[in-house]
């Protein structure tokens, strides 16, 4: 579903090159959760901004449902749902129901469809009180709600959440939860972006271990636990990050 | 789907009441005050009442032209110049103390006005006392002319007759400066905050990332928002030639005077409209530069403000060029040319060529910008930060 091949990034930095991704490889099957792990600064954004089609890979191919990301950008767009958390993405003087109607019709759907997804959003996601007032007021977890909705308007096959639960209470992170069970139940492709281990070892069926720009390790989980030893996610992804430190000072 | 976007970004903005303020209100309010400051201004102090402090023993003749003036107060005191800093009058008039004896005696008298030339009023009365004082003199020059008889118009070897070469009032040239300026100012100021928040704006908010990623071209999304830029701003334009037209018509009578297109008038109207609209399609191409460039609508708003500022310069070049030495830079230089053809219009000239002229320079001008922004717009650098 999602070819990730020898992807290298490279950002200019007044006269110096940064290069945020370093020949990263990796492939994501349809149906399947993955969980991309990290620390700040580790490259996960520049990796799913490129997936996503915004930003232009300096080497390397990204291949969504069998398109190219820079050849055929607007098929992968039609596919594929974005939210970068804590980013919410929406604009404030609009209703929640504006906002959805808008990016309904940019993924150019009709208003029937439209009204019908906007229907079935604001139920699953507990809406309906708050569809026709204005975002501006709206608490952190309203927002994200709308955002996932948002994100989820035109019914992409394949969806990258970046950070979805920064910043959000316990019930919202809960929400958050329960729609990744149910989209995963609906055969949806998922990667998503964590510092939550818990939450990966919950959600995910495999992980992508990402340190200062490189892929240190992709996999399925059970066979990570089994060969560290330890179904402790958090402690894995340190004796990692450990491990790579020392790769670099070698 | 560039109508769904456009009408989208048009009902986010009017949403705005930074947008409403500065679109509807700062027009309303910056043209009543220019209009009634200029009306006063160029007034020639009909209707107005002066008082002028003279000395207690002043020249009935004198004091009979003077007081012929209707608007005109005489306030004796035993010192004028005092009487004046007090602020009870508006200027002073001092005699000599024999100063009728000096003039029945065939002498020369000498007569001091005093005034503020800070104070409007002081200086109208110190002028309408001149010319008084003029008439005097001349009736005296006369006298003593006649009385060695001799014929007085020889001292007047020549008669100058001063004509203009057009019959306009000259105040026109006034609000041929005042309304470019105020129309260039309140564009700019007007459609300056969608600008900002549609670019600059919506990096900051995320929502710019949120756009991209839905399959509508980059350059539909730089055209909608171009034109929603447009829009506001033509919106001001128009706002800010109804409330001056309005209010010179209904409210002023100088102004009025100045200003009188006669069977034109429609055409002259629709035609500053027209020209209005093309000035805030390229304020708009420069605004949008500028909030690509910038990554806040701090930043947006700080690079946007000197290009604001660019609308004094004709101003300034234009007050003292006149209206036949306009030439073909005059209409070919964007900003410039705004002002230039509206000088023409409010002199009620209607010139096509150079209403082409001004058209296509700014359509080449907008495209080039365009291009630019668009070649911006492109790149990641400038749609994310």
């Amino acid at each position: 579903m999602i070819e990730i091949h020898e992807v290298t990034k490279k950002f200019q930095d007044k006269k110096n090159f940064v290069t945020a991704l370093k020949h990263v490889s990796f492939s994501v099957k349809e149906g399947q959760v993955v969980g991309l792990l990290g620390e700040n600064g580790a490259g996960k954004t520049t990796l799913l901004r490129t997936v996503a089609t915004l930003l232009t890979p300096t080497e390397g191919t990204v291949t969504v449902a069998g398109y190219d990301t820079i050849k055929n950008g607007n098929e992968v767009k039609k596919r594929i749902g974005v939210l970068f958390g804590g980013e919410t993405g929406l604009y404030d003087r609009l209703t929640a129901r504006e906002n959805l109607e808008y990016f309904a019709a940019l993924y150019g759907l009709s208003k029937h469809e439209t009204k019908v997804r906007i229907d079935d959003l604001s139920r699953m996601f507990g809406m309906r009180d708050y569809l026709n007032r204005k975002v501006g007021g709206f608490s952190k977890g309203m927002r994200q709600k709308v955002a996932i909705a948002r994100t989820l308007i035109h019914n992409p096959e394949i969806i990258l959440f970046d950070e979805p639960t920064t910043g959000l209470d316990i019930t919202s992170s809960n929400v958050f939860r329960q729609l990744v069970h149910q989209l995963k139940r609906d055969g949806k492709t998922i990667i998503f972006s964590s510092h939550i281990m818990e939450e990966v070892s919950l959600l995910c069926d495999s992980v992508a271990m990402m340190h200062k720009g490189e892929l240190v390790y992709h996999g399925n989980l059970e066979s990570l636990y089994k060969s560290e030893g330890s179904r402790d996610l958090n402690y894995i992804f340190m004796s990692k990050l450990v491990r790579g430190n020392e790769h670099y000072a070698s | 789907m560039l109508l769904k976007i456009y009408l989208k970004e048009i009902k986010d903005c009017f949403r705005d009441r930074r947008t409403l303020l500065l679109t509807v209100l700062l027009p309303v309010i910056m043209m009543t005050g220019l209009t009634f400051f200029y009306e006063k201004m160029i007034s020639d102090g009909e209707g107005e009442s002066y008082k002028l402090a003279v000395n207690e023993s002043f020249d009935r003749e004198l004091a009979g032209i003077i007081t012929s003036f209707k608007n005109i107060e005489l306030v004796q005191s035993a010192n004028p110049g005092k009487t004046l800093q007090d602020g009870k009058v508006q200027a002073a008039l001092i005699l000599d103390p024999n100063f009728s004896r000096t003039i029945e005696n065939g002498e020369k008298a000498t007569v001091t006005i005093i005034g503020d030339s800070f104070s409007q009023k002081s200086s109208n009365l110190k002028n309408i006392v001149q010319n008084a004082l003029g008439v005097y003199e001349k009736s005296i020059i006369s006298k003593r002319m006649q009385a060695k008889g001799t014929d007085p118009s020889i001292v007047e070897p020549i008669i100058i007759e001063q004509k203009e070469i057009s019959d306009q009032n000259p105040n026109a040239n006034l609000i041929a400066m005042l309304i470019p300026l105020i129309l260039a100012i309140a564009i700019g100021v007007g459609s300056s905050p969608a600008a900002s928040d549609l670019f600059a704006g919506e990096k900051e908010k995320k929502t710019m990332e949120a756009l991209l990623m839905t399959p509508v071209k980059r350059s539909t999304l730089l055209f909608s928002k171009w034109l929603t830029i447009a829009t506001v701003g033509s919106v001001t334009g128009i706002i800010t030639l109804l409330v001056v037209a309005l209010e010179i018509n209904l409210l002023t009578e100088n102004l009025k005077k100045a200003v009188s297109f006669g069977d034109n008038a429609a055409v002259i109207i629709a035609l500053a409209v027209l020209v209005a609209i093309v000035y805030a399609m390229f304020t708009a191409s420069l605004l949008m530069l500028t909030s690509i460039l910038g990554k806040t609508v701090k930043e947006s708003q700080s690079y946007s403000t000197p290009v604001m500022m660019l609308a004094m310069f004709p101003t300034m070049i234009l007050s003292s060029i006149g209206i036949n030495e306009l030439s073909f830079q005059h209409f070919a230089i964007p900003i410039m040319n705004l002002f230039s053809l509206l000088k023409e219009l409010v002199f009620g000239i209607i010139d096509y060529e150079h209403i082409v002229i001004t058209i296509a320079s700014n359509l080449v001008c907008m495209i080039l910008l365009f291009i630019v922004g668009r070649i911006l717009f492109l790149k990641d650098k400038w749609v994310m930060n």
